[in-house]
């Protein structure tokens, strides 16, 4: 039974896409509970657990309309509903709207498909529930007799004649086990209720019905606040509006009928609403129909707490609500008065706390003075609340995406209504929100004199908000003829302007019969809209919000980019339109789907919960609160903060070093679906479970610890779209080695003091070996070097070159041992003690660096002689990477300069070419420095024990020491961040490689190899695995690195006797004024022949060591990862002589160095 | 102004938005324009107001339509609505707060890219009355701004004007509340309005002229030419 009826129910939705009453992201299918929710007008707390057919009877004397059967009653057919905390009834047929298509449908959608408390009925909450009785009935199986706390706030009086017990009786049709079920639950829910009947009296008591029917006996007591109407009279001339007879009216219904909470809607109720309420009821008649009293009776305390709790605190809200303060309904006397700003003031304050996503729209004061008129700052303040969150969402959000979306489905309706108007605004060009968003936005308050308005309010919250839609129809209709006249936005908004001035005025002024002449301009307008457009109900402007929504969110959400990216300030000038554009999708597609993630990992941890639950559950619906999508810019941001996790899962979806190693998940790339639209793309798909969403998993790296907190720049724990662009153009955008290298240490150096201890610069190679893990990217000289060493100059005597696979990768393990030897050899001192005579020794030194530099400059010369820089001896080189100028006889340093000109003599238009190469040959004379150095601190500085640090400077040098690390910094680290393109498919799609050994390593080999491995496992990822081999590399650098300095010396030596001042050349002056790394570069074409050979010799001493950590862990692998690695880069390479080869002539086209020489070595 | 003597002269309308960071006085510029009248608390604009004013020069008479926009950050994503077919802009800033001279810059760039092509834009800096050089209740705007001490002034003459020269805008500083300056900026961008934008635009030729040369002087003398005041029928 239980499942049939959600089989149905289910059934239901699918069929009926319209019920959608939100913007909820389950538009098509909103749940039962928040239909539940909008029919009784319930706060989200409530869920449908119990619903019966049954009848409901009134006793006579509860009777005010009708044929009064005095020995029944007045009888209606409907469905009881029972949810945690309250009883609803409802008629299914609506009393007001006859000529409406009455559904059959048993879901909570009732005549206005959820839109609000129609029909009649009642919605009590179980705390007002004195009594309830089962009656022996012959017809009903079961019949209960309901006895309310009716007038619970008059402490009701000893004489019992004078208090009239509200006592309605409701006979469930059922079958036996239904109605048993249903009075079980109600027992339950009235137990449970029992503790709230004080509260429901504080709420009570603040109502004017109380003070209307109160007894003789307290006829002096002072009434509850009905508004500033009290103390500033009520807008209008209560003669005119008959308030008197109004309130007579009232006064009796609610004595029949019951009052505020105990309320039973019959069809008076709606006439009586439909004729305006009078002035002291009116509040609480809106609070009522609008539900907002059932969030009071929730928290009654919630205003006054809100205020104190953030009493004297300042906002952005606060302040844009203080500018709005004197200006909101200024003709009202009550807010020209400090008490009624006062009151305004305090509202909606207190409501830009507890909704901070809203916080303050201008138009927001225009309606809550309207609402202060009439109601207590605390009713105010929850029907503000009601407003915001169910009546007209998103109409005051950040975005006001629900003001433009009902424009669009207000136009729409007129197209369909009105074809000929429709037409005619179409042709004159004139903008139809133009006029009549502020209707919306400010519920007519401020296009229509206030009575008016407040007549159309009292509608609008009973029967929800296609009432602005029909009264909006209406206006134009009833204007359509001086409207075709009109041709332009001025004309048309005169039109409407003089009309609305003359609302009071008689609708058929000529007309013979008094009776017509006597019907105003508003009520022709109120019967016009409710009668004429009785068509336009929920579920019709519901399918149009539907249908439209895509469009105005997609429309605000290009607008928000277009103006965040523009105001994105100066650094975002260094990335392009483009970048700046997939990076501001990358962030908050990230965001989005987090949410989306989060929200869809609750509510399965909820459904789970509920499922352990006793069956009675079932009956409710899983969905906890009107699911609106979270997280998309077009509904307000609900948050643009990025976190450390989200900023893992950002890098992740642009850089390969950023996905872990660990288990490998398909990626689906969603860029690939760009063209399908941004949010689109992700919410077509489905969103996985896992904690990453369908995206690879992102690595943990200290390296990306310190990213984040060098892009939080107000130490915030949270990135802006603003930091993340920051970050990103200081690493990208400017494309200078030098901006890259002092970054890299500035992230390393903690405490910002410049040095870098030991444990820092373990650090960086941990990172760059982080960084390097997947590969390097961007323009790296020597894979490109390689083949064509091979093919011209590498004689059998290169052994090296056997094994052209030796990749970049492998090299650039060398490179950061290299590194790391380089960086201790170096480091300064850290001790007090030598701290001056240090000083001294630098200062010293730098001296000594500005002569050695223009020493290398003239022998960078010299090298029409090959061996003028031969340092150190070939028998060592293996293990001797610090001694890389060498080069044996033979060797492609020898037959590349046979070809390569002279510098003296080099043509300007290469020098051009290797400007924007990596400088190579700077990296020679760092070498040659370094070797000097080293020679006089070394000893120190490799000692374990003494604590020492590395400063920019010398940092700088040794990076530009190594000619791979110089093109790491200069153009590999900025490229692996993806910012535009998608990471390669190739890539992504494979599972990430598994870090087996170093030497597995390559351009794409990763993937290959992890094909290869078919996921072996057992390999320790990232950080953890590297720590260990660097530690290995240390210890054998230190070794090394003591041997190497003998030679150094003498290699030093020898070097000085060949640099001689005098032969410094023309060039040099030539280039005085340009950049040093420019100088460099100019030099890369001479020296990148060597260095290929250098670095294969290098990496493969290095290699050994390192293998000697590596395979431990998984040796078996490495035969294959290598042979793949080999495979795929003489791939490679191949593209790229032949790129090279498109590039020839040469001029402008050989970025690197290395193309040049190819270039050269080819012809 | 004098001119009715010389009976109906060409008269075009033209649609002008105005927009600006909330509270700068874009409402307040309008009212002076269009009624000659201050409030100090006006009701905050929801949407847009629109309003009409005709402002006659030697050869024509230009009614403006004048969409007055709602300045708070988050109706920012409706002004695309009002600024569609827009012949002219005026962007306001407050010249005692700096941020909103930002946001102005902020519009200007968004109605260089989003707006009709060969829009009239004219920066505002309003609350002139606030800065000494203002205090003079406009009468006396000949003085030398700039290096006034004490003043509320945050924004200097000098950066909006370069500001406005380098994106080729008019440029003003005005008082809505002294009423220094409101019709002059009117009176410019009708005379900036080219000829050919107008919709009803008839014996175009002379007037075509003479309106280059009158935006001429006004562009060359700037905001405190006390001979700006042309005949704006107000």
């Amino acid at each position: 039974m239980l499942n049939l009826a959600s089989f149905v129910q289910r059934a239901q939705q699918l069929l009926d896409p319209t019920q959608g009453l939100n913007l909820t992201d389950s538009d098509r299918n909103p749940s039962k509970a928040s239909l539940f929710q909008s029919q009784f007008r319930l706060p989200a707390s409530q869920h449908p657990l119990y619903e019966i057919t049954a009848e409901l009877t009134i006793p006579p004397a509860h009777v005010t309309q009708g044929d009064k059967d005095r020995g029944t009653g007045f009888q209606y057919a409907g469905k009881l509903h029972l949810s945690e905390a309250y009883m609803c009834f409802s008629t299914t047929p609506s009393s007001f709207l006859q000529s409406a298509s009455t559904s059959t449908s048993s879901a909570f959608t009732g005549q206005t498909h959820g839109g609000g408390p129609g029909g009649n009925g009642f919605t009590f909450p179980l705390c007002a529930i004195r009594r309830v009785e089962r009656l022996h009935s012959q017809t009903f199986q079961f019949a209960l007799a309901i006895t309310t706390w009716n007038g619970i706030a008059q402490d009701a009086p000893k004489d019992k004649k004078d208090v009239r017990e509200q006592r309605i009786t409701i006979q469930l049709a059922g079958t036996r086990v239904a109605c048993e079920r249903f009075c079980d639950g109600l027992k339950k829910g009235l137990r449970a209720g029992v503790g709230n009947v004080g509260r429901l009296k504080k709420v009570v008591s603040e109502c004017y019905s109380e003070y209307l029917l109160r007894t003789e006996d307290k006829k002096n007591d002072t009434p509850p606040d009905a508004g500033l109407g009290m103390l500033f009279r009520y807008p209008g001339d209560p003669k005119k509006l008959r308030d008197r007879a109004k309130m007579r009216l009232w006064a009796e219904y609610l004595r029949d009928n019951g009052r505020n909470i105990t309320l039973l809607r019959q069809p008076t109720f709606h006439k009586l609403i439909r004729v305006g309420l009078p002035n002291r009821l009116r509040g609480e008649i809106w609070e009522l129909t609008s539900g907002s009293i059932y969030l009071r009776l929730e928290h009654p305390t919630l205003y006054a707490e809100t205020l104190a709790k953030f009493s004297g605190q300042e906002s952005l809200a606060i302040d844009e609500i203080e500018k709005d303060l004197n200006r909101s309904l200024p003709e009202y006397p009550g807010f020209q008065s400090e008490e009624g700003i006062g009151r305004l003031r305090r509202v909606l304050t207190a409501y830009s706390w507890v909704d901070a996503d809203v916080g303050y729209c201008q138009a927001m004061n225009i309606v809550v003075a309207a609402l202060l008129i009439y109601m207590s700052e605390a009713q105010a303040f929850f029907l503000l609340s009601a407003l915001c969150d169910r009546l007209v969402p998103g109409y005051y959000s950040t975005t006001m995406y629900g003001t433009l979306l009902d424009q669009k489905v207000f136009e729409s309706l007129v197209e369909r209504t009105m074809p000929i108007l429709w037409e005619h605004l179409v042709k004159s060009d004139v903008q139809l929100s133009v006029v009549s968003l502020p209707w919306f936005l400010s519920l007519y308050i401020n296009s229509m004199p206030l009575v008016f308005a407040f007549r159309v309010l009292d509608v609008f919250f009973v029967e929800g908000p296609k009432v602005l839609f029909q009264v909006g129809l209406a206006i134009l209709r009833i204007n359509g003829e001086e409207l075709l006249d009109a041709t332009d936005d001025g004309a048309f908004i005169s039109v409407l302007k003089s009309y609305f001035a003359r609302l009071d005025e008689s609708a058929h002024p000529k007309s013979e019969n008094p009776k017509l002449r006597a019907v105003t301009r508003f009520q022709e307008l109120m019967v016009v809209a409710f009668k004429e457009f009785s068509g336009i109900t929920h579920s019709s402007i519901a399918e149009l919000r539907l249908k439209n929504k895509d469009a105005v969110l997609n429309n605000i959400e290009s607008f928000a980019k277009r103006t965040a990216i523009r105001n994105l300030g100066p650094d975002s000038k260094m990335l392009s339109t483009e970048e700046l554009g997939s990076l501001y999708d990358r962030f908050y597609g990230v965001l989005y789907e987090r949410q989306q993630r989060d929200h869809l990992l609750q509510q399965d941890q909820a459904r789970r919960a509920k499922s352990s639950r006793p069956k009675v559950a079932d009956a409710a619906n899983s969905h906890d609160d009107p699911d609106v999508e979270r997280g998309r810019v077009g509904l307000g941001p609900s948050t643009s903060l990025m976190d450390y996790d989200a900023f893992r899962e950002f890098l992740a979806g642009m850089a390969k070093w950023a996905i872990s190693d660990t288990p490998p998940t398909p990626r689906r790339d969603t860029f690939a679906e760009k063209d399908k639209g941004f949010y689109g793309s992700f919410r077509k798909s489905d969103v996985n479970l896992s904690p990453w969403g369908g995206g690879p998993e992102p690595a943990d790296h200290e390296f990306l610890q310190r990213l984040f907190r060098k892009w939080d720049e107000g130490s915030t724990s949270a990135l802006t779209l603003q930091n993340v662009v920051t970050g990103l153009a200081r690493i990208k955008g400017k494309r200078d080695i030098m901006g890259t290298i002092t970054y890299f240490f500035e992230l390393h150096d903690d405490d910002g003091d410049g040095c870098v201890d030991r444990e820092g610069i373990l650090r960086m190679s941990e990172a760059l070996l982080f960084l390097s893990r997947r590969g390097l990217e961007g323009t790296l000289n020597p894979s490109s070097m390689t083949p064509a060493l091979n093919g011209l100059a590498d004689g059998p005597g290169t052994p090296n070159n056997e094994v052209p696979g030796q990749t970049v990768n492998e090299r650039f393990l060398g490179s950061v041992s290299a590194f790391i030897r380089r960086c201790f050899e170096y480091a300064d001192p850290d001790h007090l003690k030598n701290q001056s005579a240090d000083a001294q020794e630098r200062e010293w030194e730098r001296e000594r660096e500005r002569k050695m530099e223009r020493k290398e400059e003239a022998a960078g010369d010299q090298l029409a002689s090959p061996d003028a820089f031969a340092i150190g001896d070939d028998e060592d080189e293996d293990q001797d990477d610090l001694l890389t100028m060498d080069s044996p006889p033979g060797s492609p340093r020898a037959a590349k300069r046979s070809e390569t000109p002279t510098s003296g003599q080099r043509p300007p238009s290469i020098r051009l070419n290797s400007l924007s190469a990596p400088s190579v040959d700077g990296d020679m004379s760092d070498r040659r420095r370094v070797s000097k150095a080293q020679s006089e601190k070394a000893n120190v500085a490799l000692d374990p024990s003494n604590p020492l640090h590395i400063t920019l400077p010398t940092f700088r040098m040794v990076v530009l020491a190594d000619e791979l690390l110089e093109q790491f910094f200069e153009s590999s680290f900025p490229a692996s961040f993806h910012i535009n393109d998608s990471l390669g498919s190739a890539s992504t799609s494979v599972p990430a490689s598994p870090l087996t050994t170093f030497s597995s390593l390559g351009i794409g080999a990763g993937r290959a190899v992890g094909a290869a491995l078919g996921g072996a496992s057992g390999i320790p990822a990232g950080g953890r695995g590297l720590r260990g081999v660097l530690d290995n590399i240390v210890t054998d650098g230190m070794r090394v690195a003591a041997e190497v300095r003998r030679r150094m010396e003498e290699a030093q030596k020898e070097l000085e006797k060949n640099a001689v001042p005098g032969q410094r050349n023309d060039e040099e002056d030539d280039e005085d004024e340009e950049d040093v790394g420019f100088e460099r570069g100019s030099e890369a074409g001479k020296s990148a022949a060597y260095r290929g050979d250098d670095e294969r010799r290098s990496v493969r001493s290095s290699d050994r060591d390192l293998l000697a950590g590596a395979d431990a862990e998984a040796s078996d692998t490495n035969a294959a990862a290598t042979a793949t690695a080999t495979a795929s880069v003489t791939g490679r390479t191949s593209v790229n002589s032949d790129t090279r080869g498109g590039n020839g002539g040469g001029i402008g086209g050989g970025r690197v160095a290395g193309k040049v020489v190819g270039v050269e070595f080819d012809g | 102004m004098a001119d009715s003597a010389n009976g109906p002269k060409p008269s075009s309308s033209v649609k002008l938005v105005l927009l600006g960071e909330a509270a700068v006085g874009k409402s307040s510029l309008v009212l002076r324009f269009v009624n000659n009248d201050f409030q100090e608390n006006k009701e905050p604009t929801i949407g847009a107001a629109f309003l009409t004013q005709k402002c006659n020069l030697p050869t024509r008479t230009i009614k403006f339509e004048i969409w007055d926009t709602a300045g708070q950050e988050r109706f920012a994503s409706l002004a695309p609505m009002y600024y569609r077919n827009a012949q002219a802009a005026l962007v306001v800033y407050d010249l005692t707060k700096p941020t909103s001279l930002v946001k102005a810059k902020h519009w200007v760039a968004e109605l260089q890219r989003q707006a009709s092509p060969g829009i009239v834009i004219a920066l505002v800096g309003n609350k002139l009355d606030l800065t000494n050089d203002g205090s003079g209740s406009g009468g006396d705007a000949e003085s030398a701004g700039g290096d006034d001490l004490g003043d509320a002034r945050k924004v200097s003459t000098e950066e909006a004007k370069t500001y406005s020269e380098e994106e080729g805008l008019l440029f003003f500083e005005t008082s809505a509340k002294t009423g220094f300056n409101v019709t002059e900026v009117f009176t410019a961008i009708a005379n900036a309005i080219p000829e050919t934008s107008l919709k009803s635009a008839r014996g175009v030729a002379a007037s075509h002229a003479a309106g280059r040369a009158e935006e001429q002087r006004v562009n060359l003398n700037g905001p405190r030419d006390p001979n700006a005041k042309e005949g704006c029928a107000c």
